[in-house]
């Protein structure tokens, strides 16, 4: 099953998880996982690095790495993105730089 | 749009944060309402509720209001009411403040302490009783 951190829960430390994220609380530390899903609650001070898809409602601090990401319109974000595809919706407040790649790797795999 | 989701943060939430079988977490938690673990936390876990899964492991200090164990669990726990079942394994001391309760099939090894408050005092010393009895078998 899939981990959900909820907005009452605050999180210091890496974090290693092999399917889908969802946070929605705060969290310090590295995520590594398959796919990162951020709601609007939620405030990330680290990097995020995930295999397939990284979708942002929230505000990050810090680098993202994934094959997809896409930035809601409430998403404020801070930082450098590594991507092959990226979203941007309207709304979205950025103080990044973003490149795209033609091949990500993460080495999440063990 | 900000603004006004901030606004319904204030209020309760439904439901409680998971974290599941395949996430690994190395660090400290802080929470305000209810989490469940199912997979491998190292670190200090501070909850109002926490249920441990079978397939949860826990190292570290864990202070809460309820604590429930039905999986690994290696670190002292400070909890006003503590439940262990009994697929529950525990290496560290409990502390408790209200009620103890431990299934039959825990393992435990550890202190087990009861923390200020009088009441039902008879019924815990029981069930101490009866805990370190189960130590001893196991």
């Amino acid at each position: 099953m899939p981990s959900v951190i909820l907005r009452d829960t605050k999180l210091q430390g890496n974090i290693t998880q092999k399917d889908s994220i969802t946070i929605d609380g705060i969290v310090v530390g590295d995520i590594k996982a398959e796919e990162v899903i951020i709601h609007e609650n939620a405030n990330i001070t680290g990097n995020i690095m995930a295999d397939n898809n990284i979708e942002v409602g929230g505000q990050i601090t810090g680098d993202l790495s994934s094959d997809r990401i896409h930035l809601n319109n409430t998403a404020k974000v801070k930082g450098k993105l590594f991507h092959k595809n990226l979203g941007v919706d309207e709304g979205a407040q950025l103080e990044i730089t973003s490149s795209t790649r033609k091949k990500i790797t993460n080495n999440n795999k063990e | 749009m900000f603004f006004k989701s901030d606004k319904k943060s204030q209020n309760q939430i439904d439901g409680f944060s998971h974290l599941g079988e395949n996430l690994r977490f190395e660090g400290e938690i802080d929470c305000k309402g209810e989490i469940e673990i199912a997979g491998k936390v190292k670190g200090n876990i501070k909850a109002k509720k926490l249920r441990i899964l079978e397939t949860g492991s826990v190292k570290g200090l864990v202070q809460t209001d309820d604590v429930e164990v039905l999986g690994h669990m290696i670190g002292n726990i400070e909890s006003q009411n503590i439940y262990i079942g009994n697929k529950g394994v525990i290496r560290g001391n409990l502390h408790f403040e209200n009620n103890l309760t431990v299934l039959e099939g825990a393992d435990i090894s550890g202190h087990v302490q009861k923390n200020k408050k009088e009441k039902a005092k008879r019924l815990d010393t029981d069930k101490v009783k009866y805990l370190e009895d189960n130590r001893a078998a196991s």
